[in-house]
């Protein structure tokens, strides 16, 4: 179980960001988790948003250059120690995380190489995996219906 | 009979080597033996000089003063003793004293685009405008543009030459203009489609603009009316036009000209040849020079193009320094045209940049540029001190497709395209990447270098 990831190439400049997510709201597409980096010249947008399909839609049709990656989302609960637990049990599976970023409420996306290898080194572990779908609902009804799927 | 109004018949009769069809628009000077071309130009060489020496008192106090009479020219290569005219003198001189008509013989009045200073002005008289509009017909029919093609203008007209200059010769061919002028690239494309344009005078890189807001706006390029591109202004680089040709399915040339001897219809490109341009020899006489010492280099060798216009009457000019970098050759081509073709510029002789004393030329970029896939030709080159040391960076233009989402194949990618740049110019650049459409596209010519450099 996997999330889609829409990441973006921008320069560093001011409006550029806005530009983007003024298209998503124009499309009705809902950020769900978002992280920014640079390297001085240029950055990496990624986002985690409802519609995947919709925002690489909306990117592609004003040209930027973007692209649709997969990563593992994992709910974490909310209580001290809990992100040392679930980053223990990537090392203790010798999956490397790549990069990391939280989402909306307890939720933190995680990048690895492999993922299919991860989904199945993660099975039998404490952690909980989420899918797409779970990121669709607001933040309130998710946690009121908890674990819908892949939770164990 | 191939007809050339069918989109894509001109290069496939290209393809298969049947130029019979192509058009030739004044066969009796484009193909004449080169003897006939040299005793034109004699002609009419003599008769211009005289003419300027006669009315012109710069040129008269010049000659005098180098001891050269009008007489003195009595063959071609005379030439190289009338005084060189480079563009200082032009605004020295500004706005009319360069003019050998009386001003109500004038017609039109054209400027250079002077960043600097006073512009250049340059006037017509009928004469003028009518050789003007030959030179612009060639070049037309040479891309196998034809009586009744629809020809939209998507330079702006005013004082820039290029604008009016294809507007009345292609007029003059028989062609129905279009005069959109610069901008509103939307309604450029409208009016494509509205109109049943088959012909788009444009700037190559505002050529790419169009086609890639028509291919956004999810306009067919292939299924269009639109047939030939006439690019000017700017220097093609070739993988910039194969790229338009390709996506716009059009077949585009470029023309050669500037303001200072007449504007657009110096030479241009035919399609047998696509480096080269034809030069109109019977209103032009052409000599190559080494821009350092001003002598003759060898025959086909690079140097600078120096022009003297023949047939020019209002403001006739001798011996024009263009800077422009090239080489004549004078090999009968394919197309059948036996007048003398000059590569196409690729650099002029000052736009060369000296970084941490290497010589590089934009145009080098830009071929290397164009052979890097994932990148479109679009670039910009700024040029700092930093450290007291000379700092070039290369702004270059990311194609969606080449995106990954991983700073380690990003910087690369980047690290790559400096690794060829620096083989080519053999002076090591930072490449910086930018978005699609970062490089902000221009109408006129295209602004590639930023020199930040105190002087």
């Amino acid at each position: 179980m996997s999330v889609s990831q829409i990441s973006v190439f921008l320069e560093s400049k001011p409006g550029h960001l806005r530009r983007v997510l003024d298209s998503f709201e124009e499309a009705g597409v809902s950020v769900r988790g978002y992280s920014a980096s640079d390297t001085g010249d240029y950055g990496i947008v990624r986002f985690i948003v409802d519609d995947p399909d919709a925002a690489l839609a909306v990117l592609q049709g004003q040209g930027a250059a973007a692209t649709k990656t997969e990563v593992l989302c994992v709910r974490l609960d909310d209580r001290p120690g809990e992100l040392a637990r679930v980053m223990g049990v990537m090392a203790d599976c010798g999956i490397n995380v790549s990069y990391s970023y939280s989402l909306i409420s307890t939720y933190i996306a995680l990048s690895v190489k492999d993922l299919a290898r991860a989904e199945e080194l993660l099975a039998h572990e404490p952690v909980e995996l989420i899918g797409q779908d779970s990121l669709a609902q607001p933040f309130g009804a998710a946690e009121a219906s908890p674990a819908a799927e892949g939770g164990r | 009979m191939a007809d050339l109004t069918v989109k894509g018949a001109a290069l496939a009769a290209v393809a298969a080597g049947d130029f019979a069809d192509l058009p030739i628009h004044d066969p009796a000077v484009e193909c004449a033996s080169r003897e006939q071309i040299r005793a034109v130009q004699l002609e009419k060489l003599k008769a211009q000089v005289a003419w300027t020496y006669e009315r012109v008192p710069w040129y008269r106090a010049r000659m005098d003063e180098l001891g050269v009479a009008p007489d003195d020219v009595r063959t071609l290569e005379d030439v190289r003793k009338l005084p060189f005219t480079d563009k200082a003198v032009l605004r020295e001189t500004f706005p009319y004293g360069l003019f050998a008509v009386p001003m109500d013989e004038v017609v039109e009045l054209h400027a250079s685009s002077g960043t600097t200073g006073k512009p250049i002005v340059v006037g017509y008289n009928a004469h003028d405008m009518d050789v003007w509009s030959d030179c612009i017909a060639r070049l037309a029919q040479m891309a196998g543009v034809v009586p009744g093609d629809r020809a939209q203008m998507a330079f702006g007209y005013g004082m820039f030459t290029g604008g009016f200059g294809l507007h009345y010769g292609l007029q003059k061919l028989g062609c129905m203009m279009i005069p959109a002028g610069s901008g509103n690239t939307e309604r450029h494309i409208a009016m494509i489609e509205d109109y049943g344009t088959t012909v788009l005078i444009a700037t190559p890189s505002y050529a790419l603009h169009v086609c890639e807001v028509g291919e956004r706006m999810g306009f067919d390029w292939e299924s269009s009316t639109l047939r030939v591109g006439l690019f000017g202004g700017e220097p093609c680089p070739p993988g910039l036009k194969a790229e338009i040709e390709a996506r716009m399915h059009i077949v585009c040339t470029d023309n050669y000209g500037l303001t200072e001897v007449m504007g657009p219809g110096v030479s241009g490109e035919c399609l047998a040849a696509r480096d080269m341009q034809h030069i109109a020899e019977d209103h032009f006489l052409w000599e190559v020079v080494d821009p350092e010492t001003g002598e003759p280099v060898p025959e086909g060798a690079m140097g600078e193009l120096v022009l003297t216009p023949l047939d020019k009457q209002a403001i006739p000019v001798l011996r024009y320094r263009t800077h422009d970098l090239t080489r004549v050759v004078c090999e009968p081509c394919a197309c059948g045209r036996t007048t003398a073709r000059m590569q196409k510029v690729r650099a002029r002789s000052d736009d060369m940049l000296i970084i941490r004393g290497t010589n590089v030329f934009p145009s080098q970029v830009e071929d290397v540029l164009a052979g890097i896939e994932g990148v479109t030709p679009h670039y910009r080159i700024v040029v700092e001190t930093v450290g007291g040391l000379d700092r070039m960076t290369v702004h270059v233009e990311l194609k969606p497709e080449a995106f990954s989402d991983s700073y380690e194949e990003m910087d690369a990618f980047r690290a790559a395209i400096a690794e060829k740049l620096k083989g080519v110019l053999l002076v090591g650049v930072r490449v910086k990447l930018v978005e699609p459409g970062g490089i902000e596209r221009t109408t006129g010519k295209a602004k590639h270098v930023e020199d930040l450099r105190k002087k």
